[in-house]
């Protein structure tokens, strides 16, 4: 065999014993414990800083909002949906004297039209559902555009929930 | 919490109809639309070499040595667009020590290496060997080393071990041929196979995204080839341009073909999905499918070279024509590569919604650093060709 082709081989064998030694000493410390992953990375995602908190833990404080909420129609919308994520609040908001939250705690209060539009307002692709049984559209739908009352008297825009208790629609 | 609310707005803003939350944004974005881009461009120019070689079209052999190193210096740099848009870039090795059969993109890493290595390295080192050898003694500094280096500090170039390197390089542009379509039609494999996304999944799509990487890459070298030829202020052989524009003809018709079959296919059958993809086609994509794929990259190139076939005018107005052809014909590809991708990303799977595809001028997914992507391989093939100028070869036969 010409001494080239001898070095050639030589060069590709240093290649892959490399690469079998970097199979050994870079595989992740963790890796194939629990399968084909790293097991530390369970760990890294479960340390990772929560923002939501479970859904019945709001009525704990708001009883009377919880049970206004589940006499109307949205009784399926969580707290968290409307006034964001809450873990923080829900955790700390009794601490405080004369129920004085400081703003860090405060929810958001979606009071504005565009609040409701989010859900409410027409859009093409929400369209009725029908099946066999079921016949109904998915979420009632206004076109905020003409559904726009003004207050008789100041002739100023109204809120939706002027008109609509958010908790009960 | 406000501010997690006003994310929140914006973010809807980008939406119609109903996205599920993990698809308002794309997680697929330009870079990965490079990734099938370039890979595509090797393929094609390594498959435009092996015409010359294995296939013994003698007239192609001044492109012959320009398409192979093309295809090195894509080559090298197919996997960045992939690294940079990782989350943790200096990870990117981990694909390569923790295989698993189950995972075609884990086996990405292996079909890669075996491409560049001992395809498009073996092939080329085998080509030049003698050439470095000799270069090496005609040169001084810096050249003389990567010369010395390159060749091993070998000086054998009896005819006998010429001749046993030719054997091996030919033996070795045979195992490239099967090994560009394994390279090109895994990439388009990946997306044939996400069975939940039907933009993607078809068993055509690897055959597809292979000839559309033929079109592409014998399109590049022409293009390459002429500019040299500029650059070098040598006359183009014409011959040679006319029986590229052949070749490239006849891949275009094919190419053009299965992408028609895809769709009427998609049509006629007509599945749940096709109403949303209906709307996405002629809505999102219009210009980038109908405009800049279609018409500029297919059909007006496929008119042009199909004229070409029946009427030559003058080798001037040809040579003009080969200029712009190869252009329309990159960008009509590019435009593919990015209705795949970003296309298949804008729909819901939900069928009720769309989402839309912004990217920024800067930032690690930004325009400037895809276009980093598709320069860093043209500095690399002036290297490659300042290096090993294909043209300083002494002629040799390839029998
Ligand atoms: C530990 C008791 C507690 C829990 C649990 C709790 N809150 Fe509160 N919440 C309070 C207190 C105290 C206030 C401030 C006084 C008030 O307005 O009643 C408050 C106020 C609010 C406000 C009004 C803020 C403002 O700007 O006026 C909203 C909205 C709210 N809570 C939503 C929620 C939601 C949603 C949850 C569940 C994720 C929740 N709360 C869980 C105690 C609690
Ligand atoms: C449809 C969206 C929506 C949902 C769901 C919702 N809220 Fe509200 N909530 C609102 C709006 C809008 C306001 C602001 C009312 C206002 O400004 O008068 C509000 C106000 C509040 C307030 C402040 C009380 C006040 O009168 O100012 C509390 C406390 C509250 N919500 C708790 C809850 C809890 C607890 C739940 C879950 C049981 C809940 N909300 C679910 C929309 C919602
Ligand atoms: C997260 C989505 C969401 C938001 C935000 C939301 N709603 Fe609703 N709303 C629903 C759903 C779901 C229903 C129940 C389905 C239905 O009946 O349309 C509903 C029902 C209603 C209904 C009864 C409709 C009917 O069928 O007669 C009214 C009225 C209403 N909402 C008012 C509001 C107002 C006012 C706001 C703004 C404070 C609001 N909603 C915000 C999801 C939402």
């Amino acid at each position: 065999m010409p001494l080239h082709i001898k070095r050639l081989i030589g060069v590709f064998a240093i290649f892959i014993a490399l690469f079998l030694v970097m199979r050994q000493v870079l595989r992740p410390s963790s890796f194939g414990e629990l399968g084909h992953f790293r097991a530390k990375a369970i760990n890294e995602n479960a340390l990772r800083p929560m923002h939501y908190t479970v859904a019945d833990s709001c009525t704990k404080c708001h009883k009377d909002i919880r049970s206004d909420k589940d006499l109307g129609f949205h009784i399926k919308l969580k707290c968290e949906v409307c006034h964001g994520p809450g873990l923080k609040h829900a955790l700390y908001a009794n601490r405080f004297k004369n129920k004085e939250l400081p703003d860090s705690l405060l929810l958001y209060k979606p009071g504005e039209r565009k609040d409701c539009a989010i859900c409410h307002n027409m859009n093409r692709a929400r369209i009725k559902i029908q099946f066999d049984t079921i016949n109904t559209t998915m979420v009632h739908q206004v076109n905020v555009m003409k559904h726009h009352v003004t207050d008789p008297k100041t002739k100023e825009a109204l809120k939706c929930i002027d008109c609509h208790n958010p908790h009960q629609p | 919490m406000t501010e997690h609310l006003q994310n929140l707005y914006e973010v809807l803003s980008k939406v119609e109809g109903y996205v599920y939350p993990n698809e308002i944004e794309l997680n697929w974005s330009i870079l990965i639309v490079l990734y099938p881009y370039i890979t595509g461009l090797v393929a094609g120019a390594f498959i435009l070499a092996s015409l010359e070689r294995i296939f013994k079209v003698r007239i192609l052999k001044p492109t012959y040595g320009i398409a192979l190193l093309t295809a090195f210096s894509f080559m090298l740099v197919a996997t960045m667009p992939l690294v940079s848009h990782l989350g943790k870039p200096l990870r990117a090795y981990e694909i390569m020590i923790t295989p698993h059969s189950s995972s075609a993109m884990a086996i990405f890493g292996f079909v890669y290496l075996w491409y560049l290595m001992v395809v498009l390295f073996l092939e080329i080192w085998f080509d030049y060997r003698r050439d470095m050898v000799i270069w090496a003694n005609g040169t001084t500094g810096f050249k003389r080393f990567l010369y010395k280096l390159l060749s091993l500090w070998t000086t054998d170039i009896s005819p006998k071990a010429v001749a046993l390197d030719d054997r091996i390089g030919y033996i070795v542009t045979v195992i490239g041929v099967p090994s560009a379509f394994l390279l090109h039609g895994y990439v388009g494999f990946i997306f044939g196979s996400i069975k939940a996304n039907p933009w993607w999944s078809t068993v055509l799509m690897p055959v597809i995204f292979l000839f559309s990487a033929m079109v592409s890459g014998i399109a590049l070298v022409m293009l390459i080839y002429i500019v040299l030829s500029k650059i070098r202020k040598q006359i183009v052989d014409m011959d040679c341009l006319d029986t590229i524009a052949k070749y490239l003809f006849y891949i275009l018709i094919i190419d053009f073909t299965l992408e028609g079959l895809d769709q009427i296919h998609r049509i006629y059958v007509a599945e749940e999905s096709f109403e949303a993809l209906h709307k996405l086609v002629f809505g999102k994509l219009f210009y980038s499918l109908f405009i800049y794929q279609g018409l500029m990259g297919t059909i007006v190139p496929l008119l042009t070279l199909g004229t070409l076939q029946f009427y030559k005018p003058k080798a001037k107005i040809r040579r003009a024509i080969y200029l712009i052809l190869p252009v329309l014909v990159l960008m009509g590809i590019f435009f593919m590569r990015w209705n795949v991708v970003i296309g298949g990303q804008l729909f819901s799977k939900s069928f009720y919604g769309y989402t839309t595809f912004k990217t920024g001028l800067i930032g690690t997914e930004g325009y400037l650093m895809a276009a980093t992507w598709l320069i860093v391989p043209f500095l690399i093939l002036s290297f490659l060709l300042w290096l090993l100028p294909p043209w300083k070869k002494i002629e040799t036969s390839h029998e």
